[in-house]
């Protein structure tokens, strides 16, 4: 057996990149993302009396709930379909049939789809960092660098997960409702979160007051979106979170390494759990 | 002296050439100035010889869905410059056995072989070899045919400067500007077979090449099989249009129920299966009804008739006495025509003679 060959990988990935320039999502999300920091930081600049934009962690703390939820949804749209839609399409079939490695396609298609992400992210969130830098000043612009690196790698993330449930699943429409259920796992596991904070002896009164212990941030660890929030917090060296009434430190456990270890296991796990699934598919 | 239709790897020129068995012959393309060589073969065919390197083995293959046998222990092997047709009926296998064969989908059990290459351990060298064109040939729809080939040139580390021929060659030149996307699915067939021709590969397999396209393009099919085969490749296509596989083919191959039923060529299927010719005599007012004297006939094996025309099934020997009996019993008859055994009734009695449990 032969090694991994990068020539096929580039070769998939470079045909992913290409399709999803013609069909013109790189220029549909960079405009998107453009817009979104534009306004948010408007709308932060007016918050603090200003007719001007607000400064890069105001504007990114305002955009970060829309962006945990963005980001995925597009990585998603980009990834569901790219392993059980072909299949089911039949383009799979020509292209399995040519002298390329399973785990080549994969990586191929993951590093074509991730470049689609990290170009629209990097140039959107970019331009719009441009701007805001020219208008208010330079301030913080290393957690903004941060920002942006945090979020082509929680689109990478949710990218592989993606990937992992389209190899996965059978049918196009199975990686659909895969898809959903990734979208609202942040939901779903703060809900279970909650209910184990309750059965742990606590009370609505605890979270109010900010009276929550360490291992319910902790566990931010296991929801990727919250994951997100918080190293991009990190990133603008902020230490507590701040809510409604209280303001409580993070936990020194959520150290930048740590959540970006925790980035990159929930990165490579899915990535494993999809290469052993294609390989095992019947095409 | 042997005469053979090439085709130029560059520029998809075809030319003839001449030369004797086993000779080696050096060739400039007229279109395109690129030399070459070619090897002509010992012998004019190999095709039709018992004996001859292998281009697919196929040993005891068998493949299992949820409990079920899709195929069951099937072996055959498909000589080099054979024309294999790969016969039927639906859910008999055949897609299982060609997926298989590809590596698309895990055997059970069973070994595969291109060219000698095993195909659990050497597929990258085997699939070099390969052009395959599926059932329903789709592509990326936001691509357009250029792009299209570019991509699997580049799989294949082919060089790019062969997609603009192939595209000409099968006649998608002014769509090459079009998304894949806005296809017939005629075109996409086409597109299909010039992805099958990237890099000159030695045997081709065609799932249904000509399934669901007008007789236009099934034409256009049928003479690119040929084309191929003349230029030395060996073509391995299953089909249900049972009379083009018996125009082209030079064995077949039929199986049902995953099983191998019958692999030969298709005169020795029907000598095997004894069927026989079958005569159409067209009578003047016959009004759909068997003369007595043909019903009192020796050798006559079964007669029918409808409206004029009198079906008649009888050894070859004997219809010369069928046409004089029904003279001298004062006859007139218009039009005689003798219909050779098909495939079909072949493929029918061999399918039906399976189902029956015997034969």
């Amino acid at each position: 057996m032969t090694a991994i060959r990068p020539k096929s990988i580039y070769t998939v990935a470079k045909k992913e990149f290409l399709d999803n320039i013609r069909n013109k999502w790189v220029i549909l999300l960079t405009i998107i993302f453009v817009i979104l920091i534009i306004a948010f930081s408007y709308v932060a600049g007016s918050q603090t009396g200003g007719d001007t934009l607000g400064n890069m962690q105001t504007t990114v703390f305002g955009l970060l709930g829309i962006s945990s939820l963005l980001i995925p949804l597009i990585a998603i749209i980009l990834g569901f379909s790219t392993i059980s839609g072909e299949a089911e399409s039949g383009a799979l079939y020509v292209v399995l049939a040519y002298p390329v490695k399973r785990i080549e396609v994969l990586l191929g298609k993951l590093f074509g789809l991730g470049a689609i992400i990290s170009v629209s992210v990097f140039l959107g969130f970019g331009l719009g960092g441009i701007v805001i830098a020219a208008t208010v000043g330079t301030e913080q612009f290393g957690g903004y660098i941060g920002f942006i690196l945090l979020t082509i790698l929680i689109g990478l993330v949710y990218l592989s997960l993606i990937i992992c449930i389209s190899s996965y699943c059978k049918r196009r429409i199975t990686s659909i409702a895969g898809g959903i259920v990734l979208i609202f796992w942040g939901m779903i596991f703060g809900t279970i979160l909650l209910a184990i904070f309750y059965a742990a002896g606590y009370e609505f009164a605890d979270l109010v007051k900010g009276n929550i212990p360490d291992w319910f941030f902790n566990s931010a660890v296991f929801s990727p979106g919250d994951m997100y929030q918080t190293a991009v917090q990190r990133a603008f060296d902020v230490t507590t979170i701040d809510a409604a009434g209280f303001s409580v430190p993070i936990p020194e456990f959520l150290s930048m390494p740590v959540l970006l270890t925790a980035h990159f296991i929930w990165f490579i796990v899915p990535l494993i759990l999809a290469y052993f699934f294609f390989k095992r598919r019947d095409i | 002296m042997i005469t053979k239709t090439i085709m130029c790897p560059k520029c998809r020129n075809q030319i003839t050439i001449e030369g004797n068995p086993g000779e080696r012959k050096y060739i400039t393309c007229p279109n395109c100035k690129t030399n070459g060589v070619f090897n002509f073969p010992q012998q004019e065919s190999t095709a039709q010889s018992e004996e001859g390197p292998l281009a697919v083995e196929i040993k005891n293959l068998t493949k299992m869905y949820n409990g079920q046998k899709a195929v069951d222990n099937l072996s055959f092997s498909v000589k080099k410059g054979e024309v294999f047709g790969f016969l039927g009926p639906n859910g008999a296998g055949k897609t299982t056995t060609i997926k298989a064969l590809l590596g698309l989908i895990h055997e059970n059990a069973g070994e595969l072989r291109i060219n000698g290459h095993n195909m659990k351990n050497n597929y990258i060298k085997a699939k070099k070899e390969l052009g395959y064109l599926p059932e329903r040939a789709n592509f990326y729809d936001n691509l357009n045919p250029v792009q299209t080939l570019n991509f699997f040139c580049e799989l294949k580390g082919v060089d790019k400067s062969v997609v603009k021929p192939l595209i000409r060659e099968v006649g998608l030149e002014e769509a090459q500007n079009k998304k894949v996307g806005n296809f017939s699915k005629g075109m996409r067939q086409l597109l299909g077979v010039a992805q099958t021709m990237i890099g000159n590969p030695s045997i081709y397999i065609l799932d249904e090449p000509m399934g669901g396209l007008d007789a236009r393009w099934v034409k256009t099919i049928r003479d690119k099989i040929k084309l191929l085969n003349e230029q030395g490749s060996t073509v391995i296509f299953s089909s249900h249009i049972l009379s083009e596989v018996q125009n082209i083919c030079h064995r077949v191959a039929i199986i049902n129920k995953g099983r191998l039923i019958a692999l030969d060529t298709v005169e020795n299927l029907n000598k095997y299966l004894k069927i026989k010719p079958r005569l159409e005599i067209t009578i003047k007012d016959l009004t759909g009804k068997v003369p007595e004297v043909i019903n009192n006939l020796k050798g006559v094996e079964s007669a029918s008739a409808k409206d004029d025309v009198l079906f008649i099934t009888c050894e070859s020997k004997i219809r010369v006495k069928v046409i004089s009996a029904l003279e001298e019993a004062g006859f007139e008859i218009y039009n005689i025509k003798t219909i050779e055994p098909s495939l079909e009734e072949a493929f029918m009695k061999l399918i039906t003679m399976e189902e029956g449990g015997g034969r």
